[in-house]
């Protein structure tokens, strides 16, 4: 550790210092471990195998101070950005702050929690699992989040309750005078056979420099369901680095979708651990990125019990001088038998500055599985275009058809109505872009 | 086929119950120089070995850069980290017989390629193969040169070619792999003992396949082989190099360096069977095999093509590569990895495309059975220039039994849009339903996993040239043997 010292540490971005803010014990605690960890891990340069593709400086070369020292502007009228289907069932966060204007619950199911952390900081699933499941080594970003988080989203589904509106995590960041940073965090605790639908946004309202380092966590007890959708649209100039990580019992079953449009930097993490038999669970991607930014999917498929059955398919755009990077681990443990595990990336780079690199990766220690992974990196076909021009459209159009046809496979995984829409509207974008 | 097979079965029961078919000593007598390695050691070597003054000063500066370096830890292994104080740098049999025929050869040596398998004269007159065969570390065998050198080839030991066609050497040698390029090429090049030098020029074919049979028999001698092929213009060859080791306990470190040279049109075909000392069922003993290996396609229409079947070797970090330099040139990889017992491979390729329409396929199985991990570990990069590439990977792992690991680590990077690259991966292990499927017909259970593993590999195996094939089958059912079932 004593190296470690001689390295810089995450706090050099962050002007030197966190403050712990936690109000109550449970969560004082976790941020003074966060504290302790952030001191003692050095920040991650290229020659980490892990981080030997993404350029960091959008985080390295600012200073991210607090949001109560960015001098922060109004967040205004945002109603335009909640869901119809969720308009009883919305917590909503300016810059990582609880807002309870601007948030609405209402006619849940009994005995469901869906409120802010601090509230609830005394709950026993809060207490049990808050700070429990995140376990990323050697990290600085989950133990950032861990020293700086006061407040956050709880949810607590009880036994054999089913949540059919979806729920609203809508986390929006305003202008500021300073470069800021923000640390949401979720805990989502789904007791037996318990069933729900998360949505999880984050957009930026502004231009401006901001770094977002959400952690969510997610405990599902045997039988329990998620659809978990997370729609990160920050700010194009902000850093986003999020470390997502859900832990199965038997039975349970859980899918997260994220869609990346915006950020400049864009780092996601998402772990699935089996922690029991026969679970099933999606970790799907779609990455829509273009001018200089960089997105960066490191997943890991943790199968460590017998009888599981995992799928991912992860998809990307890169247009002018983006770079995606992508790396998917499929590990599959000692007598873990019986794994039906499937891996897809694929790349559709559309321009002569764009770079692509992807490292599907599979660590199999039990000879009675199904494992297989595809990554491919193409661009489109002639024929296809030619086919389409055949038939009366332009080329410009019939590319714009063909690339919103490759994205449109993600999309229409949202189980959300008026989710899938936004999503195609804003892939219309993407696509017709060059259109004027 | 039944007959076929039950000719297999029967080689297959007289294999049985060898330990390690190829593992036994020859007592010959060895000049030998003190452990260990300094700059007077490297000087030394060079010395004895009468090499010119540039060759001294290429390996001092190698062992120089050596020196700084460190040694790399990155690879999905764990072992024993070889005591580079406690080797041989160099030892030859002490007289250095001029051979006019096999009569002269050391009767001693004569007979361990009789247990090899390997009767000179008769692969000369039946296999129309000319081997150079290297007995530890000097070459003592040369045979079909007359032959050979009237087609133009030049074939020979490397401490020869030195001598004899330094314009080339020195224009070559490091060109591929440079000596710094990792810790162990730059060990190479310090204390490289000796190996083969191929050099076929413009428009010629190779009358013949070329081989060198490599056989590491000094207790405590790391073998430094360097390897250098160069195909000129239009030229055509293909080498095969084939490994057996006898068996020790000490670890010992192979360190090979090997470089191939496509010019325009040229084509190059390298085979590789390695059957090196894997060590016991505890993981003792066993060799060492830390290879580079890596070609460049430096002319236009050039093709390079790496088949490997690896079965030997308690450790083996081996990643033959292409460089695509040229326009349209192809570059080929197609491996069979197996591993019991306790071996750990880490292998693959990389395929760096640079220039126009280029192409490669990669084509890996690899087999875990026992308590051994087996890694597939490659590279596919498209340069920004490299328009219209095509790569094409396909990487599958079987494994056998409950206590081995299978691992794949593909790195695919692109930054050209008019290129197309195409990988996909999958482990399983053999079916119950296919096996069951062959004993039905009445076919035994070890000959159906037999069948099955062999079908398995065949779109590698066929790669190999004729002679190899039949071999790498039998090396496979023997390795695979009581493994199974």
């Amino acid at each position: 550790m004593s190296e470690v010292l001689q390295k810089e540490t995450l706090l050099s971005y962050i002007g030197g210092e966190v403050e712990p803010k936690g109000t109550s014990i449970s969560i004082r605690a976790i941020n003074e471990r966060g504290r302790e960890e952030l001191h003692n891990t050095a920040f991650p340069t290229r020659k980490d195998e892990d981080w030997r593709f993404i350029d960091l400086k959008s985080i390295t070369k600012n200073t991210f101070v607090s949001v109560d020292e960015a001098d922060t502007k109004e967040v205004g009228d945002i109603s335009n950005h909640f869901l119809p289907e969720a308009m009883n069932t919305r917590l909503v966060f300016v810059n990582g702050e609880f807002n309870e204007e601007l948030s609405s619950i209402s006619d849940l199911p009994n005995g469901v929690i869906v409120g802010n952390l601090a509230n609830y900081a005394d709950h026993d699933s809060v207490k049990s699992y808050l700070g429990t499941i995140t376990n990323y080594e050697n990290d600085v970003f989950a133990p950032f989040n861990d020293a700086a988080f006061s407040d956050g989203t709880f949810i607590h589904i009880p036994e054999e309750t089913v949540v059919k509106a979806p729920i609203h995590i809508l986390n929006v960041f305003t202008d500021a005078d300073k470069a800021f940073y923000a640390t949401p965090r979720l805990l989502y605790v789904g007791e037996m056979f318990s069933k729900s639908t998360i949505i999880e946004e984050h957009i930026g309202l502004a231009d401006n420099v901001y770094l977002n380092v959400p952690v969510t966590e997610f405990k599902m007890f045997t039988g329990s369901n998620v659809h978990h959708a997370r729609i990160q649209r920050d700010s194009k100039q902000a850093s986003h680095v999020s470390r997502p990580i859900a832990m199965l019992d038997k039975n349970a079953e859980y899918h997260s979708y994220t869609i990346c449009l915006g950020a400049k930097l864009f780092r996601n993490e998402p772990r699935v651990i089996q922690n029991d038999q026969e679970v099933d669970f999606t970790v799907d991607g779609l990455v829509l990125i273009d001018g200089d930014q960089i997105a960066d999917t490191h997943s890991i498929m943790d199968h460590r019990h017998a009888h599981g059955k995992s799928h991912q398919l992860h998809k990307c755009v890169v247009n002018d001088s983006a770079h995606s990077i992508f790396n998917g681990k499929i590990f599959v443990a000692k007598d873990a038998q019986k794994i039906d595990s499937f891996q897809e990336n694929r790349n559709l780079l559309l321009s002569e500055d764009g770079k692509v690199n992807t490292k599907p990766q599979l660590e199999i220690f039990a000879d009675d599985v199904l494992c297989s992974h595809g990554a491919t990196i193409g661009q489109l076909q002639d024929e296809e275009v030619f086919y389409l021009q055949s038939r009366g459209l332009t080329e410009q159009k019939s590319r714009e058809l063909l690339v919103y046809a490759f994205a449109l496979e993600s999309v229409e995984s949202m189980e959300v109505e008026s989710v899938e829409k936004l999503l195609l509207n804003e892939v219309i974008q993407y696509t017709n872009r060059d259109e004027k | 086929m039944s007959e076929e097979l039950s000719d297999e079965v029967k080689a297959l029961e007289s294999m049985i119950g060898e330990e390690y078919k190829y593992g036994f000593t020859t007592d010959v007598e060895y000049e030998e120089f003190p452990k260990g390695i300094s700059e007077e050691i490297v000087r030394e070597l060079s010395r004895v070995k009468e090499e010119p003054e540039w060759m001294t000063d290429f390996r001092v500066k190698a062992y120089h850069s050596w020196k700084e370096m460190e040694e790399p830890t990155w690879f999905n292994a764990t072992y024993k980290k070889p005591d580079f104080e406690n080797m041989l740098y160099y030892s030859a049999p002490k007289k250095k017989p001029q051979l006019d025929s096999m009569d002269d050869v050391d009767p001693n040596i004569r007979e361990t390629y009789e247990k090899l398998g390997i009767p000179l004269e008769e692969q000369k007159m039946l296999a129309g193969v000319a081997v150079d065969a290297v007995f530890d570390s000097v070459s003592i065998f040369t045979s079909f040169k007359e032959k050979l050198a009237e087609a133009g080839v030049i074939f020979c030991s490397m401490s020869e070619a030195i001598k004899e066609h330094p314009e080339l050497v020195k224009k070559y040698m490091a060109s591929v792999v440079p000596v710094r390029d990792n810790f162990y090429s730059a060990l190479n090049s310090a204390v490289f003992s000796d190996g083969s030098f191929c050099f076929i020029p413009k428009g010629v074919k190779c009358p013949m396949e070329l081989s060198t049979y490599f056989r590491i028999n000094n207790m405590d001698s790391g073998q430094f082989e360097r390897t250098l092929i160069v195909a000129e213009e239009g030229a055509s060859v293909s080498y095969l190099e084939g490994c057996t080791a006898p068996m020790y306990d000490e670890n010992q470190l192979h360190a090979a360096v090997v470089e191939l040279v496509a010019l325009d049109d040229a084509d190059i075909k390298y085979s590789t069977i390695q059957n090196w000392y894997s060590g016991d069922e505890n993981g003792k003993g066993g060799i060492y095999n830390f290879v580079t290996k890596r070609g460049i396609c430096k002319g236009r229409n050039s093709k390079i093509s790496w088949t490997q079947l690896e079965t030997g070797s308690a450790v083996t970090l081996k990643y033959p590569s292409v460089i695509l330099q040229g326009d349209n040139s192809i570059g080929e990889f197609y491996s069979v990895a197996v591993t019991t017992k306790r071996q750990q491979a880490d292998t693959g390729t990389k395929m760096i495309h640079l220039g126009k329409n280029t192409k490669s396929t990669i084509i890996s199985k690899g087999i875990s059975a026992g308590k051994s991990n087996n890694s597939y570990r490659g590279e596919v990069k498209i340069g920004k220039k490299a328009h219209g590439s095509k790569n094409y990977s396909v990487c599958d792992s079987m494994l056998i039994g409950q206590e081995c690991g299978a691992h794949t680590f593909p790195y695919i990077s692109s930054e050209n849009p008019t290129s197309s690259v195409e990988h996909e991966a999958t482990t399983s292990r053999v079916g119950e339903e296919q096996i069951f499927y062959l004993m039905q017909r009445g076919i035994s259970e070890q000959d159906a996993i037999s069948m099955i593993i062999n079908g398995f590999v065949k779109d590698v195996l066929k790669e190999l040239p004729l002679e190899f094939a039949v071999e790498a089958n039998k090396l496979l059912d023997v390795k695979l043997e009581g493994s199974v079932g």
